[in-house]
């Protein structure tokens, strides 16, 4: 397979972006039809090199772009294994799936403002994050994403938005700021920034560089998942945007701190995943279990969706946690068990903020206590999102089920039943308030708080942008709970390609500097060849 | 507010730093320059009109240009990484052209330096729109 395939899930978007922009203003027209058709189209491209890329990499491959030809670790490597292109088509799906409902109720003045060409950026930030090969291009598209969602956030200037919006990339700044120490760092000790080069020195660097490296990524990277204690400004941001951006942030963004936190932990330190075991499952049980309390306590339905992004995060790390543990379960069940609950969530999470959108635009506000009985005007959104809320707790048949029993099969088979109790009262927990949401929002006697009578659903065609996308998600979901069998096996095979460091490393190749040579072949105490990294 | 002193001057001024942008982009390849730097200092001769003349002038000027002109320097600078594949060798390798410029000797040009040429347009633009922005505010703290 042709390796530049890789740099199209960062190029097309770019291109793409870039196009709109040129052309968004000329001759002081505004082409709204325009933009949203090149979207689309750009969006589909992606999607279609998304599963070919998955279709390859899942069957064992590893497919990496030297860029330039210049060799690793001098030039900017694009690497594509099973996780990343499970994540890849993820993210294409989400993005093409959020596309016509924010078609359909994004307003004119955000669509000028160029949403479409922020919404590319982001896809651009993502998936470059997902495909980058060295730890400083991980910084660079961490930085493209959190601009072009800080921008996302903030058009539209309510002052709701623009407090959010200062809190949001304040905080998520400060974590950027520890990942820039810890590549730093990595560099100063190691001399080399490349991910697999890295890998290949950390095996034999000195026990502090290890732990001091895996503890600055473990925060910075924790703290764009959401983890406790670092998930604040989550919650905090998210529920400010309109629908259609809200839907994308909380469906992918947080995941892709998850997913660096899968790459880093599963190639930099796979000795750690042992050593800081109860660490990780530590910090995944409080995750859990915090988010889910912060959700039973809030007021309004896009809060509480909110806070289930931080409940469900701690399930992944749970995963993360016994991914090489195990006693009648082969290794790696368990980080294949949390890769299928990323798919999941991914789905269910954006499905329900869309829906929650829905609602909210139908009556003007998301207050639990000011609205209620909207099932009697729209009977099929108040399926639709009780199917999806029922998912999301992981009812069977849909996705949820499969996903949570996996977690479970692991986490009690490996022994640790503290955290496997915590993630069933957990789910419980969701379940009791995913319910309490849908009675509160659907069931009762009809309130309604806005000005204006429910207007979004009645035009046919608007109605079927705002449900397509709803209902399409939900039969995915379905579909991944249905088949669990298969995609459990897929998932495996990328759990398996993570988790084999000397694969990425023999994929990677990185050559031997010959005239700058780093710390890990001589030692500092070479007295004729001092600092050499640093000449 | 436009400012008389600073009219004389930027007359001068102006062709001076846009001459150095041009120099700055060129040599960038090899020695210290390049399409940032150089898309930064255009972007001062900017600043340099918009304080002579005032923010409303230059944005009456140049104001329309400056999203198109992300977006194209933005294509252009991707165009160049395409170039790569097109060449059948690779995303952004670099394809170099020797022109021969008679006596002069020789001229190298490749896509490296049209990337530079999209990273210029791309900063020129974005920074200018800072600018305007933040010239926009403080005379608007003034009056």
């Amino acid at each position: 397979m042709n390796p530049n395939l890789l740099a199209v899930p960062i190029a097309l978007p770019l291109f793409t972006a870039a196009l709109l922009l040129a052309v968004s203003r000329w001759g002081g027209r505004q082409l709204i039809d325009l933009q949203r058709g090149l979207t689309a189209i750009a969006l589909l491209v992606n999607l279609g090199v998304a599963l070919a890329l998955a279709n390859y990499t899942l069957s064992g491959h590893r497919l990496v772009l030297q860029m330039g030809g210049w060799q690793a670790p001098f030039g900017i490597t694009l690497v594509a294994d099973g996780l990343t292109s499970i994540l890849l088509t993820m993210a294409a799906i989400i993005f093409l799936a959020v596309l016509p409902f924010a078609i359909g109720t994004i307003d004119f003045h955000r669509e000028r403002m160029g949403y479409y060409p922020l919404t590319l950026f982001l896809l651009m930030g993502i998936n470059g994050a997902f495909l980058a090969g060295d730890l400083f291009n991980l910084y660079v598209f961490f930085e493209v994403m959190l601009m072009a969602s800080f921008v996302l956030l903030t058009v539209g200037g309510q002052p709701a938005q623009t407090h959010s919006g200062i809190r949001y990339v304040v905080l998520n700044l400060i974590a950027s700021l520890v990942f820039l120490a810890a590549a730093g760092i990595a560099y100063g000790t190691l001399g080399t920034l490349n991910m697999a080069h890295m890998a290949e020195r950390l095996q034999t660097a000195a026990p502090a560089v290890k732990t001091l490296l895996a503890g600055l990524l473990f925060v910075s990277f924790g703290s764009k998942a959401g983890l406790f204690p670092l998930f604040f400004w989550l919650p905090s941001s998210y529920h400010t945007p309109p629908p259609a951006v809200m839907a994308l942030f909380g469906g992918l963004l947080t995941k892709v701190g998850v997913y660096t936190l899968f790459r880093s932990f599963t190639l930099f330190f796979p000795d750690l995943l042992v050593a800081w075991q109860p660490l990780i499952l530590g910090v995944a049980g409080a995750t859990m279990l915090i988010g889910v309390l912060g959700a039973m306590s809030q007021p309004t339905v896009r809060r509480v969706l909110s806070f289930h992004i931080i409940s469900q995060v701690g399930y992944m790390i749970m995963g993360l946690g016994v991914a090489v543990d195990g006693q009648n379960l082969a290794m790696g069940f368990g980080l294949a068990a949390a890769i299928l609950y990323m798919i999941h969530h991914i789905i269910v999470k954006s499905t329900l903020i869309l829906a929650g959108g829905a609602i909210q635009i139908e009556m003007g506000s998301d207050e639990l206590a000011r609205i209620g009985g909207l099932v009697s005007k729209r009977p099929l959104l108040a399926i639709l999102f009780f199917l999806a809320a029922i998912a999301l707790a992981g009812i069977p048949p849909f996705s949820g089920f499969v996903s949570k029993l996996s977690l479970l099969q692991i986490t009690m088979d490996s022994g640790h039943w503290l955290v496997a109790g915590i993630s069933v009262v957990v789910s419980l927990l969701t379940l009791n308030s995913m319910t309490a949401l849908w009675r509160e929002t659907f069931w009762g006697e009809y309130e309604h708080p806005g000005r204006l009578t429910p207007w979004l659903l009645d035009a046919p065609l608007r109605r079927w942008l705002v449900l397509g996308p709803i209902a399409g998600l939900l039969v995915l979901s379905l579909g991944l709970g249905l088949f669990g069998e298969r995609f459990f096996q897929m998932t495996n095979t990328a759990a398996q390609q993570a988790l084999d460091q000397a694969g990425y490393i023999a994929a990677v190749r990185p050559v031997e500097p010959e005239s700058v040579a780093g710390p890990a072949d001589y030692p500092a105490e070479s007295p004729t060849d001092k600092g050499g990294h640093d000449e | 507010m436009p400012e008389l002193y600073l009219r004389m001057l930027d007359r001068i001024l102006t062709p001076v730093l846009l001459i150095l942008t041009f120099f700055l982009l060129l040599r960038g390849h090899n020695l210290p320059g390049g399409g940032f730097i150089a898309g930064l200092m255009a972007a001062a001769a900017f600043q340099l009109q918009i304080l002579s003349r005032g923010e409303e002038v230059v944005r009456k000027q140049v104001g329309q240009y400056i999203q198109p002109g992300i977006g194209i320097g933005l294509l252009v600078a991707v165009g160049a990484g395409i170039a790569g594949v097109l060449g059948s060798t690779g995303f952004f390798k670099g394809i170099w052209f020797d022109i021969s410029l008679g006596p002069l000797g020789y001229l190298e040009i490749g896509t490296p330096v049209i990337f530079d040429f999209g990273v210029f347009a791309v900063v020129v633009s974005v920074v200018t729109s800072y600018l305007l922005g933040l010239n926009r505010v403080a005379e608007g703290v003034d009056a």
